[in-house]
């Protein structure tokens, strides 16, 4: 009765995972199948002559490699910056108390949740007047989307290092910048990371200020690129748009299983708890 | 850097109240005009019928996603091993999809002349769906944006649930079990309480994020049959903006939506200052 059940319970899970995946499995699917048999319509689940000349063909579309190298770019410059930026203000907030410092999280954790278009009319604006609506705007804005993030998870990594390692070191003689870089950092280095890979895909993944700021210009990022390359007809090459959206997703989909462990549980830490 | 978060405020503030038109926007100032644009938006019917169809849309994501979800992470806490192993996987793998990449995916399987989803309809004897159009009309076409929606925010609550029961203490429920309380019960008195903060914050979480959703809707639609009829809040903000270049409008409506959701905001700050402890 009980395993008859747990078949049960299996089985349903079975059916679960089948329909989650496949969209993605139909994705990779399409993009490895010819033309003629995307285009049947009695469709084989598997390719039965698998080929990669969709990949090829996706690789030299026009701006693939240009905007691929925009979006390079955009997405480390604006996840450097913001990780020091981020780590500084975590160490603050973690570590030290200031006047304003309650104010000052109330308002970060409110921006993370606000929904981006509500703000994006301002900051188009605000750019515009800085001359800044290109590549370099959309790193600004990029900066400041995943700031708030980075710094509410930097901070949980933070507060678990007892302060009495940087005092300790801080009485074996080190100066205040040893203690920091020699104690604190590699501690919160594996935080460090996991924060970046998040902000990585953070970014990579946008699409909404990226499509307005860039406005239909010569440099795009990826995911504009994509969502333009055959325009809005829905009579497209299947194949290629299959392998581009393969290509494209392969990095985001790398990174994040190297961290969805540690992020996994930033947004709801310590709700157990309470 | 509390001024850095702030001054967009302030700007979205000022601009709400101005005539701001592409004229303005390349000579960088606009022209007060006091309430003007909230009076024009507040008196056009768009305005309310977009603001309604976005909180049914959104209650409709969010019970699905929240129901789901919980029905999933129930379901992995049930299943071998090798089962649990395998769907969390699979979940992972869905929740790193892209947005973009997945309205590409979503267009490919709904596509008119063959995809996919029409074929498995009709195979299954679910009823004739060849060349069935999915985004015939706009309650059909928020349904499709609705799927996609879902299926990406699946994961990160089954996951994030899962994990929260398997807070829950064996002992007690067997206990309950023992002591012949239905499945429903059990759940109900012994598992629900336990979880019942982590299931706040997602249910606050995605109130918020599907209230304010764009790229999956705007892309998934198309730019060219996006009509008010099938309007959603951050949509209309992008359509009288940047569309009619009315940037005054379009921020008036902004703070309007804000506010929508602002509510939900402070509850959502509350409950994570509460469990940062940090007050």
């Amino acid at each position: 009765m009980r395993l008859r059940r747990r078949v049960g319970w299996n089985l349903l899970g079975l059916l679960v995972f089948v329909v989650m995946v496949f969209p993605v499995f139909w994705m990779i699917s399409t993009a490895f199948k010819p033309a003629d048999e995307i285009n049947s319509f009695t469709p084989t689940w598997l390719p039965v002559h698998p080929s990669l000349q969709h990949f090829r063909d996706a690789l030299a579309l026009p701006n693939f490699w240009a905007d691929v190298k925009n979006t390079v770019i955009v997405v480390l410059v604006a996840v450097g910056i913001a990780m020091v930026l981020a780590f500084l203000a975590a160490v603050a907030i973690a570590k030290y108390r200031f006047t304003g410092r309650k104010l000052f999280i109330v308002l970060m954790i409110g921006v993370q949740m606000i929904p981006g278009t509500g703000l994006i009319i301002p900051l188009y604006v605000l750019l515009g007047r800085f001359g800044l609506v290109n590549l370099t705007g959309v790193i600004v804005v990029y900066i400041s989307a995943v700031l708030p993030f980075s710094v509410w998870t930097l901070r949980g990594f933070l507060i678990g290092i007892p302060k009495e390692l940087e005092e300790a070191a801080m009485v074996d003689g080190s100066t205040r910048l040893g203690a920091f870089v020699r104690i604190l950092l590699p501690l919160v280095a594996p935080g460090l990371v996991a924060t970046s890979v998040f902000a990585f895909i953070t970014s990579w993944n946008e699409y909404i200020f990226a499509r307005i700021i860039l406005n239909g210009g010569s440099s795009q990022t990826i995911t504009v690129w994509l969502s333009y390359i055959f325009g809005s007809q829905r009579a497209t090459d299947w194949g290629e748009l299959m392998a581009a959206s393969t290509l494209i997703a392969i990095p985001v989909v790398v990174f994040f299983l190297i961290v969805q462990r540690r992020i996994a549980f930033g947004l709801t830490a310590g709700a157990v708890k309470a | 850097m509390g001024a850095v978060l702030a001054y967009p405020f302030y700007s979205l503030v000022r601009i709400s109240l101005e005539r701001y038109g592409l004229f303005e926007l390349i000579r960088h100032h606009g022209v007060y005009i006091g309430l003007a644009n909230f009076g024009t938006v507040l008196h056009d019917t768009v305005f309310w019928h977009t603001l309604l169809r976005t909180f049914v849309f959104a209650a409709a994501c969010v019970s699905l996603t929240i129901g789901g979800g919980m029905l999933i992470a129930l379901l992995l806490v049930r299943v071998s091993g090798w089962v649990r192993i395998l769907m969390t996987s699979g979940l992972v793998l869905v929740w790193a999809m892209p947005p973009v990449v997945a309205v590409q995916v979503w267009n490919w399987m709904t596509n008119v002349q063959n995809g996919v989803l029409n074929y498995v309809l009709t195979e299954l004897h679910v009823g004739n769906y060849f060349q069935h159009n999915w985004f015939a009309s706009p309650f059909s076409q928020l349904a499709m944006c609705a799927t996609l929606i879902v299926w990406g925010a699946l994961p990160f609550i089954a996951i994030t649930l899962y994990a929260a029961l398997s807070q829950v203490p064996y002992e007690l429920v067997e206990a309950a079990e023992i002591d012949g309380a239905p499945a429903w019960r059990v759940f109900k008195d012994v598992t629900l309480p336990v979880i019942s903060p982590v299931l706040y914050i997602l249910t606050t979480l995605s109130i918020l994020w599907d209230f304010g959703v764009f790229t999956q809707v705007y892309l998934l639609i198309g730019q060219a049959a996006i009509v008010p009829a099938n309007y959603l809040m951050s949509i209309y903000v992008f359509e009288k903006g940047f569309l009619i270049s009315d940037y005054g409008i379009g921020s008036a409506i902004s703070i309007l939506m804000l506010a929508s959701v602002a509510l939900m905001s402070v509850v959502y700050v509350r409950r994570m200052l509460k469990v940062g402890e940090i007050a």
